[in-house]
């Protein structure tokens, strides 16, 4: 074993090839790309042997292949973002009744904020709709102890298992020890069932009642009362260690209880508080004073493993409390099921306590949380318990949490650093010298000379950049591969305007041929932009079926975007390159005005694929300051210092698309210039 | 424990040098934790990395810096050093770059983005102030991309009132951490940025 600096995603992929995973698919996705390209690493550098690892078209071509692996017995990780799991769930919801042979975990990352997503969706949820079990780690470390356990879980009761750690714990990196070399379990091969591998609906009800039954088992696991006997006959382990539960302090009578990384916030809080109270108490010692309130004695508590929710430890825990409050982020999965919890305890006569979080109202609702908004909140949570042992209640009880809550927050703004200057907002923007910067200014300019109104129709990728200003083109950003689809739907409503559809070349293979076949089948009059790039740029350079390169060496005939455009029946394809303006506008506007669904492939690589061209200058004595280059394209490594136009020559990569948007020649070419 | 922010524009490299820093904490013992932003704002929009060492020994919980617990914040450009201030304790140190780097956002505005403002209130804060002239350290290194490592090394210079390593790590353990963390081929060459960065600025 090594010890070495890894961020989750990295130490998970790790413990999944320690573990015999044997086959691992996904689709990129911020925050979970880098689990799959280490698994790869590892192969590719024969650390890891008796493995197979790839990239899928998409999430669903993924989870299905996985699933037919783990039918011969593989243990099997598949691995997407959280939306990701939404193109995966149709084999997802059956495979879970259907059943699996050789572990197969289903690793989500969710991405509370959001930070790199389109929607705050809760993975928990997902389980408890799913009916598959779920973990939800809270740190990198608790992660790599939570996989293996979720391979053999899956195998003692023949389920997927869901692990669900979200962006901080999956971009965040800590030493861990790793082993040397890997080996992938053996496979005993597919053993033919009709009466299990077949889904039917006798087989489906059959199924439900297999899924129930497993489910009480495994929350009886999660809460530390042993499973009599496990379907396979695997002996069960000790999984309650993910519940983990404290007291501190004598006869708690609140308790705190957290979820995934919150956990780690909550600690942060509270050792912030214990060291406020000690340093309050020996200030009044020195003064002579009375002492400040310590804090009340609490329990905490843990829920790592939130989906079957772990009943019999959570009724543990709230034996004997008056409140609790509960952290966690994106959804009340927790608090939902503390409340059902309180609720059996009030039917059978025990003490059921207030349960304060995200749906009460006593917590963020929405992105994330930290440890700062959490301390607010404890001390809130705590005032109130203080405050109430001194038989403080009604009106005067809300009146005095108000005021030392105001107290804090007029301290807090009179530390805040105000520093009374303007800050321009820097958001995330289409890279210098992007190629993407040249369609989208082509297909307006196009448009414009054309005369007619035109809605873009955009969709996911680095290309959803190009709605920033000034840019402006991207009016519609659904879901992958929507920007095809949603254009017909356009067309069909607002039958006056040009439809143009924008997709990558990752995003086409994915899930965007479907959306042509559409067009061409009922007619639609639209034009696919398809940028591509020659990558999957977005989530980090990842390899798709349009480059050919695998990522288990052997390099294979890349699918081309044209010839499958064309088997699909789009009768007029253009092509142009995005950093050459006329060609470009030429391309746009000839597909546009055909009738009928058409194409533009605009074909040049990445920027992070290719050494760049030596910068551009400007002659600033014949730049104008009219500032079009500006105003028009938005390039990044054009700035302007008051007088004229400048190149940041450490971002220019010589595109030249600028030069050809100059009316005054002011900008020159690198060869020119030289 | 000792807490940095490094901030920056994505592109910039502070991912490798939060790295760094995480390495060489790491080779005296400590425990550590860091924090990426990793995705879309890689693309040229505001990113911060942070680094938690348990430098007395202590387990490192939370991932994130809360507001005012960063030691010291090591700034890659001036108005993210001035954004990201909240991190920093009125007491900590703040090592910035002195060129702006105009975003889209600014050239398309009417108000000039330039340093000089942003610098100014920079420097009336209580705790110090380290601006680094990087473009003429850039020239000097030979390297463009070598932002991160002279950064690094004037933070890793900064010393207590007691003379002492501000971050606890002396110039060796950083020199170490880089022969780890950076690919084969780079390692002289920053290696040869951090001398030559410590002998320009009489640094030790």
């Amino acid at each position: 074993m090594t010890k070495k600096l890894l961020m989750g995603n990295e130490a998970f992929a790790h413990a999944a090839l320690e573990a015999g995973v044997a086959v691992v698919a996904g689709y990129p996705g911020t925050p979970s790309s880098e689990l799959i390209e280490t698994v790869a690493k590892r192969v590719q550098a024969g650390a890891a042997e008796n493995v197979h690892v790839e990239w899928s078209t998409n999430e669903k071509a993924a989870l299905e292949l996985l699933a037919g692996a783990s039918y011969a017995g593989a243990r099997t990780l598949f691995t997407c973002k959280q939306v990701g799991l939404n193109v995966a769930s149709d084999p997802l919801m059956s495979l879970n009744y259907v059943g699996v042979e050789g572990g197969c975990v289903i690793y989500v990352a969710d991405d509370p904020g959001p930070i790199s997503s389109q929607t705050e969706q809760d993975t928990r949820r997902f389980a408890s709709f799913a009916k598959i079990p779920a973990l939800d780690p809270a740190s990198v470390e608790q992660g790599v102890e939570m996989l293996p356990c979720a391979f053999a879980l899956s195998e003692r009761y023949r389920t997927p298992v869901i692990m669900r750690p979200t962006t901080r714990v999956c971009h965040s990196s800590t030493f861990v020890d790793v082993a040397e070399k890997t080996q992938g379990a053996p496979v005993k091969g597919f053993s033919k069932d009709d009466s299990r591998w077949v889904i039917f609906p006798a087989r489906a009800y059959r199924g439900h009642k297999e899924i129930n039954g497993r489910l009480a088992k495994i929350a009886d696991e999660f809460s530390g009362v042993c499973a009599s006997e496990t379907p396979s006959g695997l002996p069960s382990e000790d999984l309650s260690r993910f519940n983990p539960i404290e007291n501190h302090g004598d006869a708690p009578k609140i308790g705190i209880a957290c979820g995934g990384v919150s956990t780690a916030y909550a600690k942060e809080a509270l050792s912030i508080l214990e060291h406020a109270a000690k340093q309050a108490a020996s200030a009044a010692d020195v003064a002579g004073g009375e002492r400040g309130e310590a804090l009340p004695s609490y329990r905490f508590m843990q829920i790592g493993t939130p989906f079957p929710f772990p009943e019999v430890r959570v009724d543990e825990f709230l034996d004997g409390l008056d409140a609790v409050i509960v952290f966690e982020e994106l959804d009340s999965v927790i608090e939902d099921g503390l409340v059902h919890v309180a609720g059996l305890r009030a039917a059978r006569g025990k003490s059921a306590p207030r349960v304060l979080g995200r749906a009460s109202g006593a917590c963020r609702d929405a992105g994330e949380n930290d440890a700062d908004d959490i301390v607010e909140r404890l001390s809130k949570f705590f005032d109130e318990a203080l405050l109430r042992r001194e038989g403080v209640s009604g009106d005067e009880l809300m009146r005095k949490i108000e005021e030392r809550a105001n107290a804090r927050a007029r301290a807090r703004e009179a530390e805040a650093p105000n520093l009374d200057i303007e800050l321009p907002a820097r958001p995330p923007v289409l890279c210098a010298g992007c190629p993407h910067r040249g369609s989208f200014y082509a297909c307006k300019q196009a448009l414009k000379k054309m005369r007619v109104r035109g809605i873009f129709s955009g969709d996911i990728g680095c290309y959803t950049l190009g709605n920033a200003k000034p840019l402006d083109a991207v009016d519609t950003c659904l879901c992958m591969g929507a920007g095809i689809t949603m254009a017909q739907g356009l067309g069909v409503a607002d039958p006056a305007a040009k439809q143009l559809a924008f997709v990558g070349d990752s995003t086409f293979f994915a899930s965007g041929i479907t959306g042509v076949a559409n067009a061409v089948y009922n007619q639609h009059d639209i034009t696919v932009c398809v940028l591509d790039n020659s990558t999957t740029a977005m989530t980090g350079g990842q390899p798709h079926p349009g480059t050919g390169n695998t990522l288990m060496g052997p390099k294979s005939a890349p699918l081309s975007i044209e010839r499958v455009l064309e088997a699909l029946g789009v009768e007029c394809i253009e092509f142009a390159n995005p950093h050459h303006l006329d060609e470009s506008i030429d391309a746009v506007t000839k597909a546009v005005s055909f009738e009928g669904p058409s194409a533009v492939i605009f074909r040049a690589p990445c920027v992070n694929l290719v050494k760049p061209e030596a910068p551009v200058s400007i002659n600033a004595e014949t730049c104008t300051v009219c500032k079009k280059c500006i105003t028009s394209i938005g390039c990044p490594a054009i700035g302007f210092n008051g007088e004229v136009a400048t190149i940041d020559e450490t971002l220019c990569t010589g595109c030249g698309l600028c030069t050809q948007v100059c009316l005054f020649g002011a900008i020159a070419p690198a060869r020119q210039s030289a | 424990m000792k807490n940095v922010v490094l901030t920056g524009i994505g592109g910039q490299g502070t991912v490798l040098a939060a790295k760094i820093l995480a390495q060489a904490a790491q080779a005296r013992g400590w425990h550590v934790r860091t924090a990426e932003t990793i995705g879309m704002a890689q693309r040229g929009g505001s990113v911060t990395s942070h680094v938690r060492m348990g430098n007395e020994g202590e387990h490192v919980a939370s991932p994130l810096v809360g507001a005012g617990a960063a030691d010291m914040l090591i700034a890659f450009e001036p108005g993210e050093a001035a954004r990201m201030l909240g991190l920093l304790s009125a007491h900590g140190v703040l090592v910035t770059a002195s060129n702006v780097k105009q975003p889209v956002t600014a050239s398309l505005s009417k108000t000039v983005y330039v340093a000089a403002p942003v610098l100014e209130a920079l420097e009336r804060r209580e705790g110090a102030t380290v601006v680094v002239d990087e473009s003429a350290l850039l020239e000097l290194v030979g390297n463009s991309k070598a932002l991160n490592i002279v950064l690094l090394t004037v933070a890793i210079s900064q010393r207590d009132a007691q003379g002492n390593p501000l971050l606890g790590i002396s110039l060796d353990e950083f020199k170490e951490a880089i022969r780890v963390c950076v690919k084969p081929k780079f390692v002289d060459m920053n290696l040869a940025a951090v001398d030559a960065v410590c002998k320009e600025l009489g640094l030790r």
